[in-house]
């Protein structure tokens, strides 16, 4: 009888929840093909900012008749990731990087059940209920100071800059247009969270963030630094947001964020 | 004998007398009618909270090089403001808007010059302590630093238990908000000649400024619309207030489009809502000390009480050039109250008078609110 009760047990594991694999997404910053970091020069371009929160990374199998997606369960740790969101942090402090931090992390684990994957889609957001809580109480990854926005309330979803000799553009994004007070915050006017997808991203290759789609958001020539913090006043804003697919007028996201690629080896 | 279990009864009964008085409360340097301030439940008000966060307000080693604190800006002689039309942080950046005065800050229903969300102090601290947009003090990512110098610091690490005695680890970057909020918050002071007037001593202003004083509070003037109430802003609460009241307004400084709009890194509370109608509104100061407090508005582009006057009177400055050239009195979004005004020399004057009785030297020099510093002895060690 108990040997029964075990093979049942024992099938109905195989059966009814196929074997899970553990997958690693990893990030890499580039300014187009090469890629970049804190103290590396591409083409008169450094890096002085990555960072960004990932929410919710699915990846898409095809089963024959159906396309099936697969939420990737995250695997928590003590400082990159819980059980929803990730950090990704591609600067090390160093160089260009003034604002930065010494540690990094570059990918994603989590697992899915075994399977042939074609396609990833991600958010690049913190979610509501979690955004507008109070920073000193968060646990990582949303411990990390440097990410929170005290003015805005709330997380700063993207950080990322360049220079070049005597010019430069930083962006930060996160909501904006919030209602309420810092601890009792309501809604926000413009959400402004990104959405990525990656249709022929397969498990193994690696996710660029190409720092160059940035030299189409400002003017890198004319001696003038500038900045978008995802004001609604700032005009810089505008085509930075059209860049990462959110509509800069709403805050909606209107499609897949530009820098974000399948890295072609 | 006898007198032994006398002096001993008399030692229970004291005790229990003092075991059964209520926690003592916070001593508050004011008196009727000014109202307590509110202070939120999660932070009560101690001497000793007080007094340690007096010392981290002082503090420079809470900036990213040693160089700044929250004093470096808020400097007690000029009202806690800093004297220049831009603030600096510690790497040398600029902010986009002048320092505001923190005396009587803690009756401020909403903090800084256009920041709708922003209704404590201990949330309002970590904007300076850990921004970046512009460096402040510039200690983002740099927590564990702060930490360990609350442990190893010996006033810190022997009064933040006392502090904060129900804490099991005292030592967080939460604490340290809270005892600079509670030392920011007692900042509080109406002792000037104005209130002096108030509370019956009709020699404390002169025959001028009672004339200043007439026209400040006049329909004509309209001053005490947006600069009202006992601490001279329409953004004020207590402990007792029944009705939030928050205040943002357009005076007329900009209209750079010829459509209401002000410089792109000051728009006001428009940067917070994204509503048209909010372009150019901020936050009206109280006008206690003003005459300390120069140069004036958000972005200090007036240097002095006079051209404030003459801004006011004209409804709304004129740019003739530059990049923020236009003409504020035809701003669309200019609040209803600033319609202009002819003053007399003499009025003008008067009302200049006014202004400068509402100086409050107690608060400019009392020592319970300077640099712990600057004594010889350790605040704590006398």
């Amino acid at each position: 009888m108990r040997l029964i009760a075990a093979t049942t047990v024992m099938i109905c594991l195989s059966a009814c929840s196929p074997p899970r694999e553990t997958v690693t997404i990893e990030f890499e910053a580039r300014l187009g093909d090469q890629p970049i970091d804190c103290e590396t020069t591409v083409d008169g371009i450094a890096m002085t900012d990555l960072r960004f929160y990932v929410f919710s990374p699915v990846l898409f199998r095809d089963d024959g008749s159906e396309q099936v997606l697969e939420y990737v369960e995250l695997a928590e740790n003590d400082r990159w990731q819980n059980r929803d969101l990730v950090l990704i942090d591609l600067e090390n402090g160093a160089g260009a990087c003034r604002n930065g931090t010494v540690d990094t992390n570059a990918i994603i684990i989590g697992t899915v059940p075994a399977g042939d994957y074609e396609g990833l889609s991600l958010r690049v957001e913190v979610p509501f209920e979690v955004n507008h809580a109070d920073p000193l109480a968060a646990s990582p990854p949303l411990d990390d100071s440097t990410m929170h926005w005290h003015w805005r309330s709330g997380y700063k979803f993207l950080r990322a800059g360049i220079e070049t000799e005597d010019d430069g553009f930083w962006i930060h994004v996160g909501s904006a247009g919030c209602e309420g007070t810092v601890g009792d915050i309501s809604g926000c006017r413009y959400s402004n969270r990104m959405v990525v997808f990656l249709r022929d991203y397969r498990l193994g290759e690696k996710v660029v963030f190409d720092l160059s789609e940035l030299t189409h958001m400002a003017d890198l020539e004319d001696s003038t630094p500038t900045d978008c913090s995802s004001g609604p006043a700032e005009e810089s804003c505008g085509p930075a947001f059209m860049r990462l697919g959110v509509d800069f007028d709403t805050g909606e996201a209107l499609g897949n964020g530009s820098p974000w690629r399948v890295a072609a080896e | 004998m006898r007198h032994l279990i006398i002096a001993a009864a008399a030692v229970v009964i004291g005790l229990g007398v003092w075991w059964l008085l209520p926690e003592p409360g916070y001593d508050w340097p004011i008196e009727a009618p000014i109202p307590i301030p509110d202070v939120p439940a999660d932070n009560p008000m101690t001497d000793v909270k007080v007094e340690l966060g007096r010392r981290l307000f002082y503090d420079k080693r809470l900036s990213i090089n040693g160089t700044t604190s929250c004093a470096s800006c808020h400097i007690q002689a000029l009202a806690f403001t800093d004297g220049r039309p831009l603030s600096i942080g510690a790497t040398g950046e600029f902010h986009p808007r002048s320092s505001m005065s923190l005396v009587n800050v803690a009756y401020a229903s909403r903090l800084t010059w256009a920041n709708n969300l922003l209704d404590k102090l201990e949330d309002q601290a970590l904007t300076p302590l850990l921004g970046d947009n512009p460096i402040e003090m510039g200690m983002a990512g740099r927590d564990a630093e702060i930490v360990e110098l609350l442990r190893t610091d010996p006033v810190y690490s022997r009064d933040l238990p006392r502090a904060f005695p129900n804490d099991a680890d005292p030592y967080s970057i939460l604490n340290l908000v809270r005892s600079t909020s509670a030392f920011v918050r007692s900042i509080v002071s109406f002792e000037t000649r104005y209130d002096d007037f108030l509370k019956g001593d009709v020699d404390a202003l002169t025959a001028s400024e009672q004339r200043g004083m007439d026209l400040f509070f006049s329909e004509r003037l309209e001053c005490f619309h947006c600069h009202g109430g006992f601490n001279f802003t329409d953004s004020t609460t207590h402990a007792n207030a029944t009705v939030e009241r928050v205040g943002y307004h357009n005076t007329g400084l900009y209209n750079i489009d010829g459509l209401g709009a002000y410089p792109t890194e000051n728009t006001g509370l428009f940067d917070m809502t994204g509503q048209r109608r909010d372009m150019g509104r901020f936050r009206a100061p109280s006008l206690r000390n003003i005459a300390v407090t120069a140069p004036y508005m958000h972005d200090g582009s007036i240097a002095t009480l006079d051209e404030v006057i003459a801004h006011y009177a004209r409804a709304g400055r004129a740019v003739e050039e530059g990049p923020n050239a236009g003409d504020g009195r035809l701003n669309p979004y200019k609040s209803e109250f600033v319609r202009g005004f002819e003053l007399s020399d003499e009025e003008h004057a008067d009302l200049l008078a006014f202004l400068n009785a509402l100086t409050d030297q107690n608060a400019l020099s009392n020592p319970r609110w300077s640099d712990p510093f600057a004594a010889a002895t350790p605040v704590g060690e006398q």
